[in-house]
């Protein structure tokens, strides 16, 4: 892997005055090549040395058990008291006979958001009855409904502190975006050790986890309420107090039902997620048990009932934010009262049957499952054809370098030292060319490209990508991204997780690429036809409200376990912003641009070319952006059907309540995720500025 | 119009500044160290990179006196009146009202005195999007604890008053921009305040509305005698309304003085700029230019001839009546008492383009 001529062209022109993004690429260019020639000769450039690795993760874990023995006594008196409401509202949802809480339901869906509302409660509470799933819905349902209340109160408070103390907000802030980063198994280890198996895990998981978006919301609706009204409520009087609770809050309501739309779908998100502790007979759970056994039908129903309840919580609590669509509350009342009296008839008299006793769904399940077994007998080859391809010609040179994945049993031939110097040649030459017309940094995307093709991502020499990280850090950030990008690296290394880590990086580096791709091309089509819109929307809707579990299904059903099972779902989950970043990009260009084009007679596709796109760029790296903490989001839950990295090591921790080891490794994840955002952020800024935006 | 002398008058402020920046105060006290006019001190914390927005002021309100503050654009009006009322903290300097250093004062003091003595109207009206304009008007007395029935009266008073009567149940949003004006000048009225800052109130309002509001509004001042501090930069309104003006420019008061003295002995052409076209003979009264009984017109006018002028006439038709006879003429105030006498080419000086 020597990547000879390459560098050498580029050195050769010294004629230059280097701008900051050609400097970066020498660097990165020579710190592969000075890695590339080092690493036969000295072992420890090509992989960092057992010896090197410190004990950092046995260190956290003995420090955090320490630690969480230590408040594990409150911890347990914080458990028992939400025991109580756990166990009412599970009552009331679950164990009580079912008109009482599917009346309840419609009732408040005819208040907050009308008949159609109403209707809308009574076809998907009917769907969730009939498939049979009642009683697990509704412990799910039970769990979601007692922390939503924590999240909103935790989320109000930490709004209003940041907003009102000016001085911790940047650090407030900061904590919610690690928040947002760190991966949701990772937050379940320490709960579990701290709580115990049990519903409570979930219960405070999905309420630290759901409460960073009502924050958010809380703190940004404040600070766009006029500055004049709060002012006014000066010169009034008010207390501060007063001033918060009957003003302030008030006036950003509509920022802050926002908050709490995010807030309850990131809740039952995480309610779901956390299912894979086990121990409690909830919809995710009924999920995670029926694909492992393989009853595809069932699981398939069973995520159609998270689905459905997914989109009706969203439009129930998105309709909390227009107090226009509410209905007639006397008719939510009365529908309350026959659900009341309905519920007490079923209860006394028997007449209604248990909800355990529906099961009008099952023949369909049933059908499913024989259809499925049926399609994948006759199509099985069909698809295994469509995954091996994948898996041999694009994911495993990706992963371990052509030199590696090229073998006569499946390309035909063995891979020589002869077809890596062509390779190269060819891309070496192809590099001269563009420096020739001066396109250094295309020169060297191009070297590092076929460079990373023919080693494998987790082969890199690890000095490369340390330098290579800092490298880019400071092209998007200055310094002190180069030191943290640096730094992070170096730290994942010394804490043993490197391998690991670069095998996340591998598999969403790829889903990433594909989204970016697909998401792009799709963001444009919508962009220029509006009925390719009209379809993808509620596409991209359904696919943002689905809780991420959710995914793993069908992938499973025709593609097994297996990285590109996980591929698929990463993909069928982070490409939907990048098509919406994509269009809306696009077609915000600003209207004076496109009649100034149009003026001096671009054609459509000039127009797009030349005044949209590069307009749009911005917002694309923003969609960009937003698909690689998805990819990462997904990346570990899909570590459920059988990926490899730290999504996977947290799973494990997880499985062994092992602390270190699920907490460096989410911290990892953390990091990786933090180094994407700011990376892409940094370019995404810069494009802005250089647009005059 | 003026106090018992040795009364602290109702404002006070002393050498006030407002620096926007950071750390203001200590980048002020440095530029202030090296001396200079305070607009050599403003150059020094502009390049800085901070803003100069009120450059040591100084100005006494007194007590039941309406004083307007006028100036351009982002001469820094708004920002005094915040500092006035404390919802700016001054970077340096001093505000007392009634004697009492309000700078120094406590949270919980400022609480009282901004429910009990002061109100405010604002420049964009900072009306609660969240509330009707019954809630609204109401809430100040709400916050005084007030009991509901007393404060929905209260409320449904001054809303006639500014003649919005009727759409008590309306929201902010569902009124135009003058009927929420008239929405911040009920609100602040409601508690019946002491002392009121009023920045721009009639800005939004159509001319006739606006007439209509100031004739109302002086109506008022004369009954109830409040300590005004009012923002504008409409020169006719200020000449209408004003005890005293205050023309402000760059942070800095240029020149303060009684309407009169404004138009008739303007310090700068800044100044003369404001008055220059005005339609003096309508805007000016006799009052305003009249020499009082014993400065000036001595005894009550022995050498006077000619029928006799009234204080709240116009120049205009003071001009029409003495044309006849160019001399010194009689000032009688409205019950008939001789206040002062006219001298022709004060008259004359007044209406025309004649300067000092
Ligand atoms: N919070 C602030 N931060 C920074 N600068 C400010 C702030 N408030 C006001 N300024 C600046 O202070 C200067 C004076 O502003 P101010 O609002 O007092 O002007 P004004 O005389 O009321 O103007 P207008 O007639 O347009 O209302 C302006 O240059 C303005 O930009
Ligand atoms: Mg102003």
């Amino acid at each position: 892997m020597s990547l000879a001529e390459s560098p050498a062209a580029a050195l050769a022109a010294p004629a230059w005055r280097l701008g900051p993004g050609e400097r970066t690429a020498l660097v990165v260019v020579l710190a592969g090549l000075v890695s590339a020639l080092l690493a036969p000769l000295l072992p420890w450039v090509a992989a960092w040395p057992d010896a090197w690795v410190l004990p950092v993760t046995e260190r956290v874990g003995s420090g955090l058990g320490w630690f969480l023995d230590l408040i594990k006594p409150a911890a347990r008196l914080v458990s028992g008291a939400l025991a109580w409401p756990m166990a009412g509202t599970t009552w009331l949802l679950a164990e009580a006979p079912w008109p009482l809480a599917f009346g309840g339901f419609v009732a408040l869906g005819l208040w907050v958001g009308g008949p159609w509302m109403a209707a809308l409660t009574v076809a998907s509470l009917g769907f969730v009855l009939a498939s049979g799933y009642w009683t697990e819905s509704m412990n799910t349902l039970a769990l979601v409904a007692v922390s939503v209340p924590l999240a909103l109160a935790l989320g109000l408070g930490i709004g209003v502190l940041a907003f009102e103390m000016r001085r911790i907000r940047a650090a407030l802030q900061t904590v919610l975006d690690i928040m947002q980063t760190v991966p949701t198994f990772a937050y379940l280890t320490p709960l579990l050790v701290l709580f115990g198996f049990g519903p409570v895990v979930g219960l405070i998981a999905s309420a630290i986890y759901a409460a960073p978006p009502m924050a958010r919301n809380v703190l940004l609706g404040l600070e766009r309420v006029d500055p004049e009204i709060r002012e006014a409520a000066r010169m009034i009087g008010t207390s501060r107090w007063q001033r918060i609770v009957e003003i302030d809050i008030p006036a950003a309501m509509g920022q802050i039902l926002v908050g709490v739309n995010q807030c309850v779908m990131a809740a039952l998100s995480m309610v779901i997620i956390a299912a894979v502790i086990g121990g409690f007979d909830d919809i995710g759970w009924t999920v995670l048990l029926t694909m492992r056994k393989a009853w595809f039908g069932q699981a398939l129903l069973a995520g159609m009932v998270i689905v459905v309840f997914a989109m009706l919580i969203d439009r129930m609590s998105a309709a909390l934010a227009e107090p226009e669509r509410r209905g007639d509350p006397r008719i939510a009342r009365a529908v309350l009262g026959v659900s009341v009296l309905a519920g007490l008839v079923s209860w006394t008299t028997g007449i209604i049957p248990g909800a355990a006793e529906i099961d009008l769904l099952d023949p369909v399940a049933a059908y499913v499952d024989a259809g499925l077994t049926e399609f994948t007998k006759a199509n099985g080859a069909a698809l295994d054809q469509v995954k091996n391809t994948a898996m041999f010609y694009g994911l495993l040179p990706l992963r371990i370098g052509l030199d590696d994945a090229v073998l006569p049993f499946t390309w035909g031939f063995t891979w020589d030292r002869g077809m890596s110097a062509w390779l190269l040649g060819l891309a070496g030459a192809g590099a001269a060319l563009m420096l020739w017309r001066g396109w250094l940094v295309a020169a060297t995307v191009l070297l590092a490209g076929t460079a990373v093709m023919l080693v494998g991502i987790t082969q890199l020499p690890w000095p490369a990508v340390v330098v290579a990280a800092a490298a880019l850090g400071w092209r998007a950030g200055g310094w002190g991204l180069a030191a943290f990008a640096g730094l992070s690296f170096l730290a994942m290394a010394a804490a043993g997780l490197w391998d690991r880590a670069m095998l996340s990086i591998y598999l969403s580096g790829a889903a990433v690429l594909i989204c970016a791709c697909v998401g792009g091309a799709l963001g444009l089509l919508a962009a220029v036809s509006p009925l390719a819109w009209r379809v993808l929307r509620p596409v991209c809707d359904t696919l943002q409200t689905i809780p991420l579990f959710v995914f793993l299904i069908p992938m499973l059903m025709f593609f097994q376990i297996g990285e590109f099972s996980a591929l698929l779902a990463i993909c069928a989950y982070a490409v939907v912003p990048m098509i919406r970043y994509t269009r809306h990009g696009i077609v915000s260009t600003p209207a004076d641009l496109v009649e100034a084009a149009t003026a001096s007679g671009a054609t459509r596709w000039q127009m797009l070319r030349d005044v949209r796109i590069p307009y749009a760029a911005p917002s694309m790296l923003l969609g960009l952006n937003q698909t690689i903490l998805y990819a990462f989001a997904m990346l570990v839950i899909a570590a459920l059907i059988g990926t490899t990295g730290l999504g996977q090591a947290i799973y494990i921790a997880l499985g062994k309540a092992d602390l270190g080891l699920g907490v460096s490794a989410g911290a990892a994840m953390a990091l990786l995720a933090l180094i994407a955002d700011r990376l892409v952020q940094g370019f995404a800024a810069e494009r802005r500025r250089a647009l005059g935006l | 119009m003026t106090n018992a002398a040795g009364a602290a008058p109702a404002i006070a402020c002393e050498d006030l500044w407002m620096v926007f920046g950071e750390r203001a105060r200590r980048q002020l006290d440095s530029a202030r160290s090296g001396g200079g006019s305070p607009a050599r001190i403003a150059g020094r914390l502009h390049d800085q990179g901070l803003i100069p927005a009120v450059r040591g002021i100084s100005f006494d309100v007194k007590a039941g006196e309406l004083f307007v503050v006028m100036g351009l654009s982002g001469s820094g009006k708004s920002t005094v009146i915040r500092c006035l009322s404390r919802l700016l903290e001054p970077t340096a300097g001093a505000v007392r009202i009634a004697g009492e250093d309000i700078i120094a004062a406590p949270p919980r003091r400022m609480v009282a005195l901004r429910r009990r003595k002061m109100g405010m109207v604002f420049q964009h009206f900072g009306l609660f999007p969240h509330m009707t304009v019954a809630e609204n008007v109401a809430y100040p007395l709400k916050v005084q604890g007030q009991p509901a029935a007393a404060r929905a009266a209260r409320a449904l008073e001054v809303i006639e008053l500014v003649g919005l009567a009727g759409r008590e149940g309306a929201y902010p949003r569902e009124l135009s921009g003058g009927q929420r004006q008239r929405v911040g000048i009920a609100r602040s009225l409601a508690v019946d305040p002491e002392i009121w800052f009023l920045d721009e109130p009639f800005s939004a309002l159509d001319p006739l509305i606006r007439r209509q509001l100031q004739d109302e509004f002086l109506r008022l001042q004369s009954g109830l005698r409040k300590s005004i501090v009012f923002i504008t930069h409409d020169i006719a309104e200020a000449l209408k309304l004003a005890d005293r003006i205050a023309i402000m420019r760059d942070g800095e008061i240029v020149q303060i003085g009684t309407p009169a003295e404004i138009v008739l002995h303007p310090a700068d052409d800044y100044v003369a700029e404001f008055a220059r076209d005005i339609p003096r003979g309508k805007m000016m009264t006799v009052a305003s230019i009249m020499q009082p009984v014993g400065a000036g017109g001595e005894g009550g006018g022995e050498d006077c001839r000619g029928p006799a002028l009234a204080t709240a006439m116009s120049l205009d038709d003071a001009l029409a009546t003495c044309a006849a006879d160019l001399s010194p003429h009689r000032v009688t105030d409205g019950d008939g008492r001789v206040v002062g006498t006219m001298r022709p080419d004060d008259l004359v000086r007044a209406l025309g383009a004649v300067a000092p």
